[in-house]
Formats: C-alpha cells, sequence, structure tokens
C-alpha cells in the first residue's frame, strides 16, 4: 500500500500538469552482486508480506525454429526438481510455509514469482538459488511437464479463435526478427524438445548476471542483501548470451492473415510494427491506444461500438520489449458482422487521427486515466514489484519509475499525430481476418 | 504472455472474495468502520483510510440474476450494464468522459443475489463520486436505444465466448445443470435465449419493483472525513424510495444424489472442458476454517491432489482445481479440469479416484498443517487495498456477519483438528457416485464413454442457453 507522500503527486497531476514524481521511491535500494545479479528492494510493510519477482532475460525471442517454446516449457521445468531437491519439493515446501508461486514467460523475458509471509524470507531465497545451481532434468518428468504445456496451447490458442488468430498475425508480422515465435511454441516444437535443448537453454541464459531480482513488502534491505550474498553471489557468472543481431526489416506493404474457422463471431486484429520498451515514444503510445479503446468515451469503442454498432468490442495491447514490437488494436464483431465494413470504419477512425490529431480534452482525458491507473498498480505490493522490475528491465531502468507520471504529462497532441502519422500505416501492418465458416459459405 | 498457472488468480480472487482464511497472525483486523442505516433501509458503512487520497466505493442492491424471470435469464445483466449507459442528467456518452476526466472508474455488474456497483475516485473527487453513483442507482436513463444495443451486445459476448474462451463456460453449464429450476441455476451473464426474451418495459418494471433504499449497502473506504461524508452520502440516499416488491427468498436447494452427464457438443474443440459438483454450503456456514483446509488440500492450491495428480504426474492437464460457491443459501461445490479428447475418460477417472482417496485414506498431519499455512500466509494479501476493504464490508453486511468473521478466523483456522477435516470430508465433499457431471468437448469422440458414469443428456454449444 502506497503511503500519503507517494500519491500526493497524483493528486497534484491531475489538478495542473506538474512536474510531478514518484514519491517513495527513494526508498528502493539496489544491490549488484560479485557475480552481476542485480537486486532491488522497495520497503513497503503495510502487509506482513512479501511479492518477490525474479526477471530472467530470456524469451521466445531467444528461440530459433526447432526449440519455439523452449522459454516458457523452462519456465514450468524450473519447479521440476534440483539436484537436491525432488520435483515437486519446490512447491511443497513453499506453500507448507504459507507462500504461493507463479511465473509467466514473455517475447522478451521469463519472471518467477513468489508472494510470501515475511518469515520465509529465507526459506524462499534457499529455494531460489537452489533451482538457479542446481537444476537437474529427470526425462520423466520432462514428459509429462510436455503434455501440460501442449494442453496449456490447446486453451489458450487451438480452442480459442482470438488465440488462433493472434498467433498467426505475430508470425506473419515479422520475417526475420523471432518475435515471430509463438511463445507457447509450435505444436511439433513441442512434441520435439528434447533434454539436451533444455541443458543448453539453462547453461546459456540461467545465469544470475541475466536475472534482476524485485522484492517489494515487509522487507529491510539490508536483511535481504546478506541473504542474497549468503545464497546467490556463490552462483558463478557466465558468458552472456549471444546478442540478438537481428533487426525487422522495414515492412513496405500491408499483410494480411485469413483464417476460416468454424465459429460464430468474426474477428479482426490489426499488429503495427511499434517500439522497444525504452523507446521515448511509449508514453505517447500508451496514451494514443488510450485514446482509441479505453472506455466508453474513446475513439473506436466510441464509433465502432456504441454508435455504428459494427463491434461488440474494440481493444488495444502494446508489446514494447527489448526490440521494436507491436501495436495491437482487437476488434470482435457481432455473429452477423460485416468484415469488411468494420475494417473500412476503423481505418477511417486511425485517419481521422493522422489527419486531424487529438483534442485536448481527449488527451488530459488519457493521461488522468493512464496516471490514475498506474497510482492503483502501485496499491499492491505485487503491482509495485511488477512496475518497478518492468521499469528495470524493459524501460531503461527503474529510476524511470519515479518520473512516470511526468512522462505522460509532457506529451502533447502533436507527439500524437507524430505517432499516430508514424506509425498507423497500412503498409506496416499486418492484418487478421477471422472468418466463421458459416459466413464464408454465404459470401458468392 | 504465457503462464505456469493462470488458475492461481482466481484462486486467490476466490479468497478474497469469500474472506476464506486466517487472520490474526496475519496481522489482519477489521479496522474500525461506522455503519448508518437511513430510514428508507439503506445501510451505508465508512472506513477512513488515509494511506492514499483514493476512495473505494461499493454499492451492492440485492436481487441479482437469481430474481431474473424464469425465461428471462440475463435481465440482470442487462440492467447492470444499462445503469452505466446515461444516468441523471448525463447521457452515455457524457457520462463516460465525465468518469474518465477525473481518471475514475465505475461499473455495474449483475452477481447471482446482487448487482454491484463499484468504483474507484480520487479523494478530491468525492463529490462527484457521490453523485454519480446517486445517479447511477436512482436515475438511470435506461433508455429504449441503449437498452437495445446493451442486450444485443450482451447476446454477441456468449457466442464470442463459446469461440475463445471455452474454459470459462463449464462452470455456467455445471451450475445450470445442478441448480436446474433453482434461482442459482440462472446464470449471472444470461443466455443468448434468456437475454432474447429481455424487453425494454419488462426491463424498467424490474427496475421500479426491485431496485430500492432497502436493498442497499454503500461501502465506501478510503481518504474521507466521516461525518462528511456520511452526510454527504445520506444526503444523496435518503430520499430514494423502497423497492416496489418483496425481495423473493431463495429455497434451500437439496444435495442432489446418483450422478448424471450433461454433454455439451463442440464438434471442434481440441480438449474436453468438465465440471462435477453437488451442492455444497452457504456462507454463513459455521465450520468454514476446517473446510477451507481441506478443500485447499483437495483443489484449492499448486500441490493440490487433484492437480497433482492431474497435471503434476500425469501431464493430463495444465490445471485441476476445486472451489466452494457459498452464497446466502447453500450453492455449490466443484471439481474442473480440461485435457485433450483423447484423454477425456482418463482424466475424469482420475479425478474421481481423487476424490474417493479423499474419502478413504485419512490425511496426513503434515499435510494439514501445510494446508493451514498456507491459507494464513496468502491471506493478508487480500486486505491489502480500499477496494479490498470496500468489498469485504459490503459482503459482512450482506450475509449479515459481524466482523469476527474475519478477526475470528484465526482461532478457528488454529484450532481445526484432523477429526474436524475428517468431518468436513464426510459431510460437505460428495462422493463421486453423487456429481452432476458436465463436460463440454467433442460428443462424437467421447459420448460412449461417458455413458459409464450415468445417464448422458446431450446439448450443441451453439445452443442458445446452458441447461436444458
Amino acid at each position: 500500500m502506497m503511503r500519503l507522500s507517494l500519491i500526493v503527486p497524483l493528486l497534484l497531476s491531475l489538478l495542473a500538469p506538474v512536474h510531478a514524481q514518484v514519491a517513495g521511491t527513494d526508498r528502493i535500494e539496489s544491490v549488484t552482486l560479485a557475480n552481476g545479479m542485480t537486486l532491488l528492494v522497495w520497503p513497503d510493510p503495510d502487509i506482513p508480506n512479501v511479492a518477490l519477482y525474479n526477471w530472467v532475460r530470456v524469451g521466445s525471442r531467444n528461440e530459433v525454429p526447432g526449440i519455439t517454446g523452449l522459454a516458457h516449457f523452462f519456465e514450468h521445468m524450473m519447479f521440476n526438481g534440483t539436484r537436491t531437491r525432488a520435483p515437486g519439493e519446490f512447491d511443497r515446501v513453499l506453500e507448507a510455509a504459507g507462500a504461493s508461486n507463479n511465473a509467466s514467460t514473455s517475447n522478451d523475458v521469463t519472471i518467477y514469482k513468489d508472494w510470501f509471509p515475511r518469515s520465509a524470507l529465507e526459506l524462499v531465497f534457499d529455494l531460489e538459488a537452489d533451482r538457479l545451481r542446481n537444476l537437474a532434468f529427470d526425462p520423466k518428468v520432462i514428459e509429462s511437464e510436455r503434455g501440460v504445456v501442449y494442453s496449456e496451447r490447446r486453451l489458450s490458442v487451438d480452442d480459442s479463435s482470438f488465440g488462433r488468430l493472434m498467433e498467426q498475425v505475430q508470425a506473419t508480422a515479422f520475417v526475420a526478427h523471432p518475435y515471430t515465435n509463438p511463445t507457447i511454441g509450435w505444436p511439433s516444437d513441442i512434441e520435439g524438445w528434447t533434454v539436451d535443448d533444455l541443458k543448453t537453454f539453462f547453461a546459456t541464459h540461467y545465469a544470475p548476471n541475466n536475472c534482476t531480482m524485485i522484492l517489494v513488502g515487509d522487507v529491510e534491505p539490508k536483511q535481504v542483501f546478506a541473504l542474497a550474498r549468503k545464497y546467490f553471489e556463490g552462483i558463478p557468472r557466465q558468458e552472456p548470451p549471444p546478442p540478438i543481431r537481428t533487426k525487422e526489416p522495414e515492412q513496405s506493404g500491408e499483410r494480411r492473415v485469413v483464417i476460416d474457422a468454424e465459429a460464430q463471431t468474426p474477428l479482426l486484429q490489426f499488429a503495427y510494427h511499434g517500439v522497444a520498451g525504452t523507446d521515448a515514444r511509449v508514453p505517447a503510445l500508451e496514451l494514443l491506444l488510450r485514446i482509441l479503446t479505453d472506455g466508453d468515451a474513446s475513439r473506436l469503442r466510441r464509433s465502432l461500438v456504441e454508435d455504428q454498432k459494427i463491434a461488440i468490442s474494440a481493444d488495444s495491447y502494446l508489446d514494447a520489449g527489448f526490440d521494436p514490437g507491436l501495436v495491437w488494436l482487437f476488434l470482435t464483431l457481432p455473429s452477423q458482422g460485416d468484415l469488411a465494413q468494420a475494417e473500412k470504419a476503423f481505418d477511417r477512425e486511425i485517419e481521422r487521427i493522422v489527419a486531424n490529431g487529438v483534442t485536448a480534452a481527449e488527451l488530459n482525458r488519457a493521461r488522468n486515466q493512464v496516471i490514475a491507473d498506474f497510482w492503483r498498480e502501485l496499491a499492491t505490493i505485487d503491482g509495485k514489484a511488477d512496475l518497478l522490475g518492468s521499469f528495470a528491465v524493459m524501460k531503461g531502468g527503474h529510476q524511470k519509475l519515479a518520473d512516470a507520471p511526468r512522462a505522460y504529462e509532457q506529451v502533447t497532441a502533436e507527439d500524437i499525430r507524430k505517432l499516430a502519422t508514424d506509425l498507423l500505416r497500412p503498409t506496416n501492418r499486418t492484418v487478421g481476418v477471422l472468418r466463421p465458416a458459416a459466413e464464408e459459405k454465404e459470401t458468392p | 504472455m504465457s503462464a505456469r498457472h493462470r488458475w492461481i488468480a482466481a484462486l486467490m480472487t476466490m479468497v478474497a472474495a469469500t474472506l476464506s482464511a486466517q487472520a490474526a497472525d496475519s496481522g489482519v483486523k477489521v479496522p474500525p468502520y461506522e455503519r448508518v442505516v437511513l430510514d428508507n433501509g439503506a445501510v451505508l458503512l465508512l472506513m477512513e483510510r488515509h494511506d492514499v487520497p483514493l476512495i473505494a466505493v461499493r454499492a451492492a442492491v440485492r436481487g441479482g440474476a437469481a430474481i431474473d424471470p424464469d425465461d428471462q435469464a440475463g435481465m440482470s445483466s442487462v440492467l447492470a450494464n444499462l445503469l452505466e449507459k446515461g444516468a441523471g442528467k448525463r447521457d452515455a456518452t457524457e457520462f463516460a468522459s465525465t468518469l474518465a476526466s477525473v481518471g475514475g472508474v465505475l461499473s455495474a455488474t449483475a452477481q447471482t443475489e446482487s448487482i454491484v456497483v463499484s468504483g474507484s475516485f480520487l479523494s478530491r473527487d468525492h463529490a462527484l463520486m457521490t453523485e454519480l453513483l446517486a445517479d447511477v442507482l436512482q436515475r438511470p436513463q435506461l433508455t429504449q436505444a441503449q437498452f437495445d444495443s446493451v442486450r444485443d451486445r450482451q447476446i454477441e459476448y456468449l457466442r464470442a465466448a463459446k469461440d475463445s474462451e471455452l474454459g470459462t463456460l463449464s462452470g455456467l453449464y455445471g451450475r445450470a445443470a445442478l441448480f436446474a429450476g433453482h434461482p442459482y441455476g440462472k446464470p449471472a451473464v444470461g443466455s443468448e435465449k434468456g437475454l432474447a426474451a429481455v424487453t425494454h418495459a419488462a426491463l424498467v418494471q424490474h427496475y421500479r419493483q426491485q431496485f430500492g433504499a432497502d436493498r442497499l449497502i454503500v461501502s465506501v473506504v478510503g481518504d474521507f472525513k466521516t461525518s462528511a461524508m456520511k452526510q454527504s452520502l445520506s444526503r444523496a440516499f435518503s430520499g430514494w424510495h423502497k423497492a416496489g416488491a418483496p425481495l423473493a427468498a431463495i429455497p434451500v436447494q437439496p444435495r442432489a444424489s446418483g450422478r448424471r452427464v450433461l454433454l455439451v457438443d463442440a464438434p471442434d474443440s481440441v480438449q474436453s472442458y468438465f465440471w462435477a459438483g453437488n451442492v455444497g454450503v452457504a456462507r454463513s456456514f459455521a465450520e468454514r476454517a476446517p473446510l477451507d483446509v481441506v478443500n485447499t488440500l483437495f483443489g484449492g492450491r499448486f500441490t493440490s491432489m487433484l492437480n497433482s495428480e492431474l497435471r503434476i504426474r500425469t501431464g493430463l492437464t495444465y490445471g485441476a482445481s476445486s472451489r466452494f460457491d457459498r452464497p446466502s443459501q447453500p450453492g455449490s461445490w466443484a471439481l474442473s479440469s480440461f485435457t485433450q479428447t483423447a484423454t477425456t475418460l482418463e482424466a475424469i477417472d482420475l479425478a474421481f479416484a481423487v476424490l474417493d482417496r479423499l474419502h478413504s485414506q485419512p490425511l496426513d498431519a503434515a499435510l494439514l498443517a501445510s494446508g493451514k499455512a498456507y491459507v494464513q500466509g496468502q491471506f493478508p494479501l487480500a486486505y491489502e487495498t480500499a477496494d479490498q476493504w470496500a468489498a469485504a464490508l459490503a459482503d459482512l453486511e450482506f450475509y449479515t456477519l459481524d466482523r469476527s468473521y474475519i478477526d475470528g478466523y484465526a482461532a478457528a483456522l488454529g484450532a481445526v483438528s484432523d477429526a474436524d477435516a475428517q468431518k468436513m470430508i464426510r459431510e460437505r465433499f460428495p462422493a463421486s457416485d453423487d456429481v452432476t457431471l458436465v463436460v463440454i468437448g467433442q460428443a462424437a469422440a467421447i459420448r460412449d464413454g461417458l455413458r459409464k458414469y450415468g445417464p448422458v443428456t446431450e446439448m450443441k454449444l451453439s445452443d442458445p442457453v446452458f441447461g436444458l
């Protein structure tokens, strides 16, 4: 929970565009161990718990054909036994101490998360260090976990119109860069990973110097750093993984991917090549997406959903990682909806922004929405750990968190118009269309 | 982003919603708050928290999907969504702009027994918050045009969910089957058929009869002065009339005996999504501490018996879990999971075998201790924010519970004995022979196999209802 001092700047920022800063960030302390591992600690004793996020700089971006999905599969294997602990013990021991955990994988990073009572701090360090140092690969467990991941793929991709289309659009939008890889992995790769693939991957990416560990909650930095030295510092540094050299070449014409599906609901997805997480234009881009899709007053919702009723939802998602990712816009149509009409209406709204920009009222609204949500995320230790880590790892340094509200305040309407002009070009996009089979049959 | 076990998040939400965990050792006590009852019956709950200049609000109007007309499932859901589409002097566009311009949040949803409006505002916008909330509840415009578009869109949302979110649907079919003909069988989101039958006139009439001050609980938590907030809310709500009709009582649904199967044919799915349950307990159930511990061990955490077998040991699924819904009368207990079509029977057999094992083998003492520690350790995370406290206070009031429901829970949990746990297993967890089983999947591939579980009734995923 935030202290009063943290939120006062927000209040000011909404009253007038002052140079607001996130206070409380002065309590954040960091250390880099001798082996290159970085720790950041943000004390917040409001509840007697701790959120730990260990960010490992590896994701599907680090995969090649044949091992797509391996970063995510590896995330699962990190819970499945070490040379000193049997498969399953990690979870059993943590849960018996009142802790829960989870993990997630994206194009860029893999994040291991623990939520625990402060009394479990040393145990958590012991367990986290053990799996980083001593991970083991039991062939039987690998086969079982392969089934788990395949089931996850069936749930989120194969049995989901939305997931299927998004996978195809991403694969089409990138012709060279490994962002083309689906994080969950292509089915044949899920079936094909070997224990040697896993061992190589671990040796390449799971080094302490490739990790940034965040702790937020009822902890003292001094104690955390002492435990970090005890448990993590002895893990040897490794050669950094090879850099991703490939840059996605400039797109020179619209791409289009169509799925004909046994479905009721037509879908449209637009993926524009965007920017990296460290790009100074990210705040403007976030505001642009708010103006397009956040709430009933936003452009696409108002026009396509509320007024014209040619879509039932309009949403957006910004993927800004280590390299320029995609700016996603999603339309869900009613079951008898007209895909061509919806696409035209969408294009008109984008053209309107490019031609005329956005109004001061829209910009002000978007700014207030994004800043208020930023503060709401900081209301929990979990949200703080997530934000702090994303700034530290993806957005050019944790210090920028303190300036985040100011970054939004400095965006002008002209910045947004220019960004829309630069990025939201038809030649810079891939359009995904999911066409229900019934509609296909009816269309001559 | 792809996650290891997304269902954990769902479980944490459930814990928050059911206030079901240990408190005292974790430092969780209900902070002081004031309860005010207006002459017209409206209840105001006010808790100051000055750590941040934000105010969380939660208003619950008793009723909800349970009182939807039988042939119009989803009326409350349409009504909830319509509340935001124009209220007081603001039409839908102005309302949305006003809200967004201050970075505020206010949204209404229909739940089984209430319509809930929840919001979050900066404390400096407290007057606007009260105005918008009062407008939404007392002066919604409920225009025909907005009604048409909201209702039609909700029908389309259900169709879209059938294309993209099969994993979320099995519980809807499950509760509709288990509570057929009972108010708890009506899906809060409605059904395509029910929604299509809702008319504007019927909805307006429903609002008049079922909305009113005597149904209202308003809970506000955050940075305000109680005296001023009390005055402002009292002024805003004291003039509201009472609901035009009495609130229908919800009968107790007896537990079902024997096993029956509902097969929902999803011919293009590659997995089967299954749910098996029976009638469980009410919110007021006194022995919830041992019940929570047992459910945590059975299907409420990652190393639960169910997830250990279906996911960790066999790799049949991405997740398997169990949960109690605890409304004012006994709700459902159910286990649920999913697996590829070819292993449907294997996974269901295994889930039933785990349930049988719960009944036949005593719980290990270390495991029981682990379950208690887990529930306790996670508990404070459910009481971290003003929003969470606003929801907690509203729930205490809604279900007529006092603060000992939270404050006294630690002691109850600490006292859970093996005998208590065994009693819960015996009395509150159904035998695998006594469950309603719902399977969404490829009927052609699994129809014959499912017959071994009991009489099979079949419907199509594309049917416009969730139950027969």
